[in-house]
């Protein structure tokens, strides 16, 4: 089936009355949330996960409504940048220079619509790069075999270490601990328990909802309890509305940033906020007359664009090789693991109900995100105005209930605190949790891979490099991880761009 | 609170320690049966490794990390509650259980007592209603019964 059929056999199920309505739901609910300060796109799914899951929804139809949330928490995420000048998201960080600016000038409503379009186009430009450039992707995967698959994880953890933020030691300290909390429970090879130390309930591993409940959630709330975190309203009612010339004068940036944030977001550990970052540095260097960081239009776009053409080329590794490339789409692979569906290049011919018609609700969902925040932004943004002691007591309640819905358990409700206050002291000593996140969603096909790879040869782990797809990832990993002792100062500039203020 | 590497070496020692207690806990592993020549031990092994190292690098270069400290009795607060609750969960049921633990974070998030309380009994039912009676996922019901 060639890409354009598939697609059409993808809109025929994303386009039924019931997927289409949990998209709008997804949209909705994930614009609203990701309105509220300091919560970001990984919050929002988060959130949910764990009802989506225990609604026993289709796969297909929790992908659907999970992806629109995540797409939805990206629009939201920017009414908190502009208007509060407080990034939901690393991603988001580079938003706040020139719209929190735009924001105090008055023109609030005419920056949210600007990026409301930038994120269109960035959104839809990479979902017809994705759609066509999946399945070929898929089709060279299909080959790789289990020496491969070790390699390409290794790789892309290079990469975390190297391209994310943070410090390399610490990086790697948070996927081994990612990898480690992967493998509580009963070992499949070989019955034995690993780390469970005599309890009953680790036997099973840690729930997923569990992890990201705990880790995202509950650290937030520590973390705005601790009340560091603050800012005043900007007024984006009235002022200059936009105007056609400024969106067509945004039209190269947004092309430009396209492009920047395609190529970013398909790398894994890049992802959204070294994306956005390159992508507004790129635009200064091109368009800055002086202008940049007072309120310049392009400047908002750039990152904008950028943000949203990466958020969805982080599908492509995702859906293609069933590796994430970000925290989200993390999260997304751990959905589908949770309906014992093994992400991956087979995907596409097992189960391409779930590949298409997440492909096809993408092009819904930006057409629906576009249509619903233009007019309603204002809505969602007085969602800001809802005071704190409100707010973070019902998202407190609502991931506990939903972790409990998922588990029936007040055990892992104690492990989601847990995890929860560990993760806010990570937090506050600069470990970054989002590595951790993907390998725990890794650990299996990571520890499965090396196992079959180690079975085939007899034990011999020769065979680790013994075809060429293996060499060429690890000689890359190789050179990933040597290049901050190579070149320093790249990795420093890399680094610098995606720790902006405010995260 | 001034920038300080002490934070860094206390937690490349304790990522040491943990690494370390991984290699240890994988050796110990008692493996009657392996369906593959490496078994379940090497992994967590080598990972335990690669945690251990990192420890040792914090420990060695660390760098500075400035700790800003805001309310952390008001932190501590909402920790400790959110330890207990899941241990009312059941006996008192979800609505009750989840009140309590949203009053003590409206209250650390600076809500007025009866504006706490209210809002806290408010949304404790909201979620019950749309969790339990409208999705049909059973929460706890405490004392009502079922």
């Amino acid at each position: 089936m060639d890409a354009l059929g598939s697609l059409a056999y993808g809109f025929g199920i994303a386009l039924t009355p019931f997927n289409l309505l949990l998209a709008l739901v997804g949209a909705a609910l994930g614009t609203a949330i990701g309105a509220l300060p300091g919560i970001g796109p990984i919050n929002a799914i988060v959130l949910l996960l764990p009802l989506c899951f225990s609604l026993h929804l289709p796969p297909e139809s929790a992908l659907i409504m999970l992806a629109g949330l995540y797409y939805g928490s990206g629009y939201g995420g920017r009414i908190s940048s502009i208007l509060l000048n407080i990034p939901g998201d690393p991603g988001l960080a580079m938003t706040t220079i020139d719209g929190y600016p735009l924001a105090q000038q008055g023109r609030g409503a005419a920056a949210l619509a600007l990026s409301g379009i930038g994120s269109f186009v960035g959104g839809t430009l990479t979902v017809v790069l994705l759609t066509l450039l999946a399945v070929p992707l898929a089709r060279l995967a299909v080959r790789f075999g289990p020496a491969e698959y070790v390699s390409l994880m290794v790789l892309s953890f290079a990469l975390l270490s190297t391209m994310g933020q943070g410090r390399i030691a610490k990086t790697w300290a948070s996927i081994a601990i990612g990898l480690l909390l992967a493998m509580v429970g009963v070992d499949g090879g070989s019955g034995v328990e690993r780390f469970t130390f005599g309890s009953l309930e680790l036997l099973g591993g840690i729930d997923f909802t569990t992890l990201t409940i705990g880790l995202f959630a509950v650290s937030e709330i520590l973390i705005v309890v601790e009340g560091l975190h603050g800012g005043r309203i900007a007024d984006f009612k009235g002022g200059e509305r936009l105007r056609l010339p400024e969106v067509v004068g945004c039209i190269p940036t947004m092309l430009r940033a396209t492009g920047i944030g395609f190529l970013a977001g398909v790398l894994p550990g890049t992802g959204a906020a070294v994306a956005s970052a390159l992508a507004y540095t790129a635009e200064k260097r091109i368009s800055d007359r002086g202008t940049f960081g007072k309120g310049d239009m392009r400047g908002l776009a750039a990152p904008e664009t950028a943000d949203n053409a990466a958020q969805t080329a982080s599908m492509v590794p995702m859906l293609a090789l069933g590796i994430p490339g970000s925290g989200t789409t993390a999260v997304l692979l751990g959905a589908l693991m949770m309906y014992s569906i093994t992400p991956g290049p087979l995907l596409f011919t097992q189960r391409p109900e779930i590949a298409w018609g997440l492909i096809a609700s993408m092009y819904i969902g930006n057409i629906m995100l576009l249509l619903l925040n233009l007019p309603l932004v204002g809505l969602f943004a007085r969602l800001l105005l809802v005071p704190y002691w409100i707010l973070f007591p019902a998202i407190l309640a609502l991931s506990y209930a939903g972790v409990y819905a998922a588990t029936n358990s007040a055990f892992e409700l104690v492990l989601t605190t847990v995890i929860g206050v560990v993760a806010y002291v990570m937090r506050k000593v600069e470990i970054p949790l989002i590595p951790l996140l993907i390998a725990f969603v890794l650990e299996r096909l990571l520890e499965d891979n090396l196992r079959r790879a180690l079975s085939l040869s007899d034990g011999s782990p020769t065979i680790l490099f013994a075809s060429p797809f293996a060499i060429v990832f690890w000689v890359l990993a190789a050179v990933v991880l040597l290049l901050p002792l190579i070149a320093p100062r790249l990795r420093r500039r890399v680094r610098d761009m995606s720790e902006s203020e405010g995260t | 609170m001034a920038a300080s590497a002490t934070f860094d070496r206390i937690v490349g020692a304790v990522f040491l320690l943990l690494g370390i207690g991984a290699m240890w806990h994988a050796q110990g592993l008692q493996v009657a049966f392996a369906a593959d020549p490496l078994g379940p031990k090497p992994f967590p092994a080598i990972v335990g490794a690669a945690l251990a190292v990192a420890g040792a690098a914090l420990v060695v270069r660390s760098g500075r990390v400035a700790w800003q400290s805001g309310a952390w009795v008001k932190v501590a607060a909402v920790a400790a509650a959110a330890i207990v609750y899941p241990l009312l969960l059941v006996p008192l049921g979800f609505i009750a259980a989840t009140s309590l633990l949203s009053l003590v974070l409206a209250r650390a998030l600076g809500g007025g007592w009866w504006q706490s309380v209210v809002a806290s009994v408010i949304l404790s039912a909201a979620i019950f209603a749309v969790i339990d009676l409208m999705l049909g996922l059973p929460l706890p019901r405490g004392p009502m019964g079922h």
